[in-house]
């Protein structure tokens, strides 16, 4: 099945820790929304239109993917099982949206998995480009080539003044919707984060932590994005949230600084406990793998930690939720059951990979 | 009650989410509240609760019936009306932005700091089409402004360029170029 290949816990290429700030940035997505002329929007289509859409769309990116280089495999949401869809969402590669949808939709991937295209989710195309670290302009390059090429071989929904129609006022426009993803541990800790959010909300960009149970930004990770759709261009929206990205970073940055200096055995001791949690522990909730997560990818930035690859940290992100680790145990898990097993995977990946862990191992 | 969410099943809890300065409270149903509290915020979750907002702006719009002309804003190729557009806060098809087109530039201010009209990537079939219309609008500013000055000559030159670009569009455009 074609699916198979994308279920696999190895790690995508925009996981790893390649491009500029990895130390901060973690990864980039652009999102773009596109509608087709002569269908109704997925709110309003009926399931014989959802059918064609479906089929219109597969049938250019099937055939003219390899005009630019790419290969695609096509996955219809209804045939897949559960656990299947929850991992194809846990690896960012579909939402959660298009696995409840009502109406028949499908997704596209490129062999690499830094394009993904959903079909009948919102709208009826939405196409995804995914890298590594802080790379908007390299995302952009490689979603809007696609998109070119399929507005050669569809016929768009596009309106003079309003640009590409989407279902939400909110996408209309450029269609688009540049995000990166920061590890922000140090303006968390000082309490910073939460002057920035707010001010930079005015300038049409936003700030979300990855919440956790209704606390606070789950691993200190934080999605910047931008808000406005309408009446810049996609250069000028990518040149605005490029700088302010650019100044989180810096500020996190100084903030590092300032508790390296300020608290060193502190911050040394949260970071060693951390790194003792994730390599002994029996029982490992999210939340806790998450702060440990934080804490050792802080580590590895500041040099306290050298043996640990960070690009493990960012798979073990993805692989420790809930459907990865009952696909890694073959079984359904209640969620005490998980939290063992999401124990097991960290001792493993990470003593693995050369922490020598003191200590005996007796499980 | 009604999940804000996804508008369709009944909500089960009630999540406070920080928005723009203020906290709102949002009822969901077990499947959003689920959503919302996963890890993966990779995906935009109508983090603005958007048919909320819109039900804030235009609270009276909701009987949805103009107050002058006594009639129901309606799409005629999706049926949507503009309530339901404010009930659910998305669109039904291209048509609906011309059905509702009266209100539009309101809602597009305010989601897009004042901005309403598109200035970025144009469809490259569209972009030609486009040209020319900007250049026929052009040459018609100027054929007025020749007719004020009394120039009566270049006025008719003016309109004889502009029949010709109006039977280009009318005969539909070559690709490319
Ligand atoms: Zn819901
Ligand atoms: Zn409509």
């Amino acid at each position: 099945m074609a699916v198979e290949r994308f279920l696999q816990p190895r790690a995508s290429s925009w996981m790893t820790n390649d491009g500029k700030n990895v130390d901060i940035a973690m990864s980039t997505r652009i999102r773009l929304a596109r509608n087709l002329n002569n269908f109704k929007f997925p709110y309003a289509f009926t399931e014989d239109e959802a059918l064609k859409v479906d089929k219109e769309i597969s049938s250019v990116l099937l055939d003219k993917g390899n005009e630019l280089d790419y290969t695609f495999s096509h996955i219809s949401i209804e045939e897949l099982a559960e656990l299947q869809k929850e991992i194809l969402v846990e690896k960012h590669l579909i939402s959660p949206y298009l696995i409840n949808s009502h109406h028949s939709g499908s997704v596209l991937l490129s062999d690499n998995e830094e394009l993904s295209i959903m079909v009948n989710e919102e709208d009826h195309l939405r196409i995804q480009s995914l890298q590594s670290g802080f790379q908007l302009q390299q995302a952009y390059k490689i979603a809007n080539e696609l998109d070119s090429l399929l507005e050669k071989n569809l016929s768009y929904a596009f309106h003079e003044k309003h640009g590409y129609l989407t279902s939400c006022p909110t996408n209309v426009g450029t269609g688009m919707r540049a995000s990166v993803m920061l590890h922000l541990p140090a303006l968390t800790m000082s309490h910073q984060i939460q002057r920035i959010i707010p001010a930079i909300s005015r300038l049409g960009m936003v700030v979300r932590g990855i919440y956790g149970e209704g606390s606070e930004a789950l691993g200190n990770v934080y999605q910047i994005s931008n808000q406005l759709t309408l009446g810049k261009s996609e250069y000028e929206i990518l040149q605005d949230l490029e700088n302010m990205t650019e100044q989180i970073i810096q500020q996190e940055r100084r903030a590092r600084e300032a508790i390296a200096l300020n608290s060193p055995v502190v911050i040394e001791d949260r970071i060693y406990r951390s790194l003792g949690v994730l390599t002994h522990s029996r029982l490992l909730t999210t939340e806790e793998a998450a702060t440990c997560l934080s804490d050792v990818r802080l580590g590895i930035d500041l040099k306290m930690i050298q043996d640990v690859d960070m690009s493990i940290l960012n798979e073990l992100m993805i692989f420790m939720q809930p459907a990865f680790l009952q696909q890694y145990a073959d079984k359904p898990l209640q969620p005490k059951e998980r939290d063992f097993a999401r124990a097991k995977l960290f001792r493993e990946r990470l003593n693995r990979n050369g922490i020598n862990s003191e200590g005996e191992d007796l499980a | 009650m009604i999940c804000d969410q996804c508008g369709e099943r009944s909500a089960s809890v009630i999540v406070k989410q920080q928005q723009q300065d203020q906290i709102v409270k949002v009822n969901l149903c077990h499947i959003c509240a689920a959503e919302n509290h996963s890890i993966n915020i990779a995906f935009e979750q109508d983090p603005l609760a958007i048919h909320q907002l819109l039900s804030n702006w235009f609270p009276n719009s909701q009987a949805s019936i103009n107050p002058v002309r006594k009639e129901v804003a309606t799409c005629p190729s999706c049926g949507f009306t503009f309530s339901k557009f404010l009930r659910i806060g998305k669109f039904g098809c291209a048509s609906c932005y011309d059905a509702f087109s009266p209100q539009l530039n309101e809602i597009f201010k305010r989601f897009h700091n004042g901005n309403t009209e598109h200035n970025g990537k144009i469809p490259a079939s569209y972009g030609t089409t486009l040209k020319i219309k900007k250049e026929i609008e052009e040459l018609r500013k100027q054929m007025q402004i020749s007719i004020q000055g009394e120039n009566f000559e270049e006025a008719a030159r003016l309109r004889d360029e502009v029949k010709i670009l109006s039977a280009k569009l009318e005969g539909g455009i070559p690709d490319g170029s």
